[in-house]
């Protein structure tokens, strides 16, 4: 007999039951990869002619690491210019963000550090910021060099990998990553206001255990 | 049984049960039954949800409480109400329930219930409106609203893993000795209990070992203190199996009943979530000469509970012991988890003790000779637990192995003999029953050798199956079922298109309306709720010069919604338009609950007009707005701090050519400025002619030339009384020499332009008998246009004055221009 009381199994080493989740924004110029990025990591899918993003697109994916499970919110938001002042609404209350420039384009990059700026001013003090130089695959077209990249990002206290939506290269990794540089402790971090979103969508704080904590069999 | 009945005998005084409602609570992918009752009490209401234990229900004690929601005045019904902190004013009674809802409690696993129990009754309004599929709906919203996300997801995870456990965990055989005996008093016999404990060749996994009436003295019943259990422990202790090791894992007592628990070391480890808990039901129901006492733990995956109880005596007290049996089984609870376990929530239980069921139907003498003649079993259909159990009165669902051996009940001290002396027949009292899967017992057996107590000890043997999981194979199920639930929590997200991401207008003109529809399509497998929702730093989510309707709504898969973009630019929003502050494009956000955003722009050419333009702007112009270049025009409007030239500071030629046609033609008409709004038309080729200088007299009948020019002074940007004045004026309207003082002080271009329409309207009063216009009327109008209250005052977005403190500056505005309605002026006119 099963009984609904039974909080099943928990062995020790293996993935809890408790889950985090963390809300992540995607920022960076239109056509960088952003759209294309979700897709693979959510669906591991590419397309090819993927439709510019014109609002904010909601997905959710969840990663398992050794001790804990993150679950994304993920926003990834339209990189055309004029919906730039939009963009506060879904960074605030991020506890993640991933700046996507394209490696083909030096533009893109200039962009990417405007981003990285304006989060770092902008953003929760405790944001953790990913910078993805996507489209790794049009190495012949390369126009921002890997070491520029990753030495703004050591500078910037940024995560660095170069992606590719296209091969799928390091793009589980760079959410994984970020999965792994979150504090877990207590779910959403100190920022205070992660409990509701610009948006309205409504999160239960996912840790509410009694503070008198008669102790469960954890 | 009638549920509201049945649910009213649950409640307390003066608690009333009104309706009583079946319900399902969908928890992801499993339904199970809930009884939803609203309940009212001096004119409090609120919903208490039970769930039932027993399918029919159809006594009270079949349901228990699961959740208490008040519902307050506007019936909303906050299940926050429970989560908030610090006393709470009313429904203290509904409060006093918590304590028994264990879907209440905050603990992550029962969190996610009472958010869904929520869900379902948010479904239920909707289900009544719209007809939807409950389950689906509830489930489905339920995901695609992101209601308590990761509470929710924790306990699908739970449950979706519990439904794949064989695929990750293998079954360890465990051997488990269980005994009891009831020792009437008396200490452990001096040659130890090795022939009761160790009788087997090779030693157990576990032991769990029972004593009742360990110690019958006064001392022991009244505090619950006993010199004998320290001897029992060091006789037990010293019989454990010699051919392992044992450690105690826990020892519970109630007065003389004893339970221990011992593992054997190399188990220890793997032994979790250690609790002991005891039940009085003895005298009055509490005390502790009977009742039971309970251990449970872990091993690995498994639950198992320990129950030994002593039940109430005498062999006509057979119901008394199923009632006994019944309150333990609700009373006893582990209070130190959360939410608290009871016996039933576990794996496998074992129960045993004195359960003191007799044999009956059988001359006692007849009993012995049988039993002597050791034809016991043709007593089993006479024992009484075998009976209640039969007819589901206790134990039910309880499994016993053969009773093959001598009832142990009841001998002479010290001999195999019967005791004679009271006469009763013999009674297998002391049992051990079980309850679970993975459970095979091997031996079931008493021990007669062990003759200190008028009781014999019993023992059993079990193999049960353990869950072990497999920490590599769990991790991959797991990972597998986290792809799952986000497979289909995206799939269930709302998905709504739109027939246009771009809103673009005609040119776009005062006071032309224009609407365009939006169309949005609910093209996903959810319902939508969708709603333009305001940007940061915005207090609205448009526009002034657009209305959106509806701007929010409820959509079923494959419904259409017609959206309809009215923008408008009146006297309102016209000057910031003109100057330039303000652009005709807009980004509205279109947001769905629990999903995506789509951003929706909005634009159009807009066409200046001198409507708006301020009065500074104005008097300058020589030539018709549309002759002069846009960039021209925002130059004025930029500047509207410069000095204006004596020769400059006339009235503006566009209020002049207005005022003209009236003088002209409508001094006689009938109620002029009152009768009759205008007409739209007639306005708009007005304002053509104004902006254009052609015709060079202005079209349209009187009235709408009247309307068009209370629209001209009320669209400036700054009244004709600049606002630095207003308040002066309000407080010198009293007194004509004062408003004379203040009006004398206007910037020249606004004087003169003051002056120039009351002398205006005083011509107009010349008529009166023609067009009947009274001079208390027209300075009410015209009060509050030239008067009108300075952007972001009172009354225009601060927290509004009193209707009262409102009127009375309304009247002040109308006595200011009385007085220069009513007196002769002439002579201020000049500086
Ligand atoms: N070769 C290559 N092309 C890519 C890669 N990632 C995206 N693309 C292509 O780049 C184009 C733009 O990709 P999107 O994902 O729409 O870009 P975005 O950043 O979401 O753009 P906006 O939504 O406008 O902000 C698409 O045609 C993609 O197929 C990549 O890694 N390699
Ligand atoms: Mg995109």
């Amino acid at each position: 007999m099963a009984a609904r009381g039974n909080t099943g199994p928990k062995p020790n080493g293996s993935a809890q039951g408790k889950i985090c989740q963390f809300k992540l924004v995607l920022l960076g110029e239109s056509a960088v990869g952003k759209s294309s990025l979700v897709l693979r990591f959510v669906k591991g899918q590419f397309h090819e002619y993927q439709e510019s993003t014109i609002g904010a697109a909601f997905m959710t994916q969840t990663v398992c690491l050794d001790d804990t499970t993150v679950k994304f919110e993920i926003w990834d938001t339209a990189g055309q210019e004029r919906y730039h002042s939009l963009a506060p609404m879904y960074y605030r209350g991020a506890q993640a963000a991933i700046v996507v420039y394209d490696i083909s384009n030096q533009d893109t990059f200039g962009r990417a550090k405007g981003w990285v700026k304006e989060l770092q001013r902008q953003a929760s003090p405790t944001i953790v910021i990913a910078l993805a130089g996507n489209k790794s695959d049009l190495a012949s077209k390369r126009m921002v060099e890997y070491d520029e990249a990753q030495t703004y990002a050591e500078e910037h206290g940024l995560l660095f990998m170069e992606t590719s939506a296209k091969t799928a290269m390091n793009v589980n990794d760079i959410f994984l990553a970020i999965a792994k540089k979150l504090p877990k402790s207590g779910g959403p971090g100190p920022g205070g206001d992660a409990g509701s979103s610009a948006t309205g969508r409504r999160i239960t704080e996912a840790d509410n255990q009694p503070s008198s904590g008669a102790s469960c069999c954890k | 049984m009638d549920p509201t009945a049945l649910i009213q005998g649950k409640l307390r005084p003066g608690e009333k049960a009104i309706v009583v409602a079946d319900a399902g609570i969908v928890q992801d992918w499993v339904k199970s039954p809930r009884l939803i009752a609203l309940v009212e009490k001096q004119s409090e209401h609120a919903l208490i949800i039970f769930s039932p234990q027993n399918i029919p229900v159809t006594c009270s004690n079949d349901v228990s409480f699961s959740n208490a929601i008040p519902i307050d005045h506007e019936f909303h019904c906050d299940p926050a109400f429970s989560k908030r902190k610090g006393p709470i004013p009313d429904f203290c009674w509904v409060q006093d329930y918590w304590p028994l809802c264990p879907e209440m409690d905050s603990s992550s696993a029962y969190d996610a219930v009472s958010v869904n129990d929520i869900a379902a009754i948010d479904l239920c309004d909707d289900a009544k409106g719209d007809g939807l599929d409950s389950d689906g709906a509830v489930r489905r919203r339920a995901i695609a609203m992101g209601e308590a996300p990761i509470a929710a997801r924790e306990s699908v995870v739970r449950y979706q893993m519990a439904q794949r456990e064989g695929a990750f965990t293998d079954i360890h055989n465990f051997r488990i000795f269980v005994g009891t005996w009831n020792v009437n008093g008396n200490s452990p016999p001096a040659s130890g209990l090795l022939e009761w404990l160790a009788c087997d060749s090779e030693p157990p996994d576990l032991y769990a070992i029972a004593f009742q009436e360990l110690d019958l003295s006064k001392e022991a019943f009244l505090f619950n203190d006993t010199p004998k259990e320290d001897e029992w422990t060091r006789a037990v202790i010293t019989s454990l199996h010699p051919k392992a090791r044992y450690r105690k894992k826990k020892q519970v007592r109630l007065v003389g009943m004893l339970l221990f628990v011992f593992v054997q070391e190399r188990h220890d480890a793997y032994v979790t979530s250690l609790g002991g808990e005891v039940v009085g039901t003895g005298i009055m129901g509490k005390m502790g000469n009977k009742g039971g006492v309970s251990i449970r733990m872990e091993i690995h995956s498994t639950s198992l509970c320990f129950v030994n109880s002593h039940l109430a005596a005498h062999v006509e007290e057979c119901e008394r012991r199923n009632q006994d049996f019944h309150d333990i089984c609700s009373r006893l609870s582990f209070s130190n988890f959360m939410p608290p376990k009871t016996i039933k929530h576990h794996d496998q239980i074992f129960w045993f003790g004195d359960l003191n069921y007799r044999i009956v139907g059988i001359e006692s003498n007849a009993a012995k000779a049988k039993i002597d003649a050791g034809n016991w079993s043709e007593l089993w259909s006479k024992d009484q637990l075998k009976q209640q159990q039969k007819d589901g009165k206790s134990f039910m669902g309880f499994n016993e192995a053969p009773l093959d051996f001598k009832p142990t009940y009841q001998y002479a001290n010290n001999s195999d003999e019967w005791d004679n002396e009271k006469g009763r027949a013999p009674a297998w009292t002391d049992r051990i029953l079980w309850k679970g899967d993975h459970i095979e017992n091997t031996k079931y057996r008493s021990h007669p050798t062990l003759r200190s107590s008028d009781h014999r000890p019993v023992s059993a043997l079990f193999n049960v199956g353990v869950k072990v999981i497999d920490p590599v194979r769990y991790r991959k199920i797991y990972e597998e079922v986290m792809k799952q639930l986000d497979k289909l929590e995206n799939e269930f997200l709302p998905q709504v298109t739109v027939d246009k991401l771009e809103i673009i207008y005609d040119v776009v003109k005062f006071l032309e309306p224009q609407s365009k529809t939006l169309t949005i399509a609910n093209t996903g497998q959810v319902p939508v709720q969708f709603e333009f929702i305001k940007k940061l730093n915005d207090s609205y989510f448009c526009k002034p010069w657009l209305s959106i309707n509806p701007y929010a709504d409820f959509l079923k898969p494959g419904e259409k919604r017609d959206i309809e973009l009215r923008l408008k630019v009146d006297p309102t929003t016209v000057a910031r338009l003109n100057s330039g502050q303000e652009q005709v494009y807009d980004i509205l956000v279109l947001h769905l609950e629990g999903g995506k955003d789509l951003f929706i722009t909005v634009q159009g050419d807009y066409q200046r007009t001198c409507f708006g333009l301020s009065l500074h702007t104005l008097v300058q112009l020589k030539v018709p707005v549309s002759e002069v270049p846009t960039g021209k025009l925002l130059e004025l409007e930029a500047d509207r701090e410069s000095e204006i030239s004596a020769c400059n500071a006339g009235v503006p030629k566009e209020i002049w050519l207005m005022v003209d046609r009236l003088y002209n033609e409508g001094l006689d008409e009938d109620e002029l400025f009152f009768a009759k709004q205008g007409l739209d038309v007639e306005i708009r080729a007005i304002r053509d002619a104004l902006d254009t200088g052609t015709p060079a007299v202005l079209p349209g009948n009187v009235t709408s030339v009247a309307g068009a020019l209370l629209l001209f002074l009320e669209s400036l940007p700054e009244p004709v009384v600049p606002y630095r004045f207003h308040q002066q004026c309000l407080d010198s309207s009293s007194n004509y020499i004062a408003c004379m003082r203040v009006a004398a002080a206007f910037p020249d271009h606004h004087r003169n332009l003051f002056f120039y329409i009351c002398a205006f309207l005083k011509e107009a009063l010349l008529h009166t008998s023609k067009n009947g216009l009274d001079p208390r009327a027209l300075a009410t109008l015209f009060g509050a246009i030239m008067l009108k209250e300075p952007v972001g005052s009172p009354g225009q977005g601060l927290p509004a004055r009193t209707e009262q403190a409102m009127k009375a500056r309304e009247r002040q505005k109308a006595n200011f221009v009385y007085h220069f309605l009513v007196n002769d002026f002439v002579d201020a006119t000049g500086p």
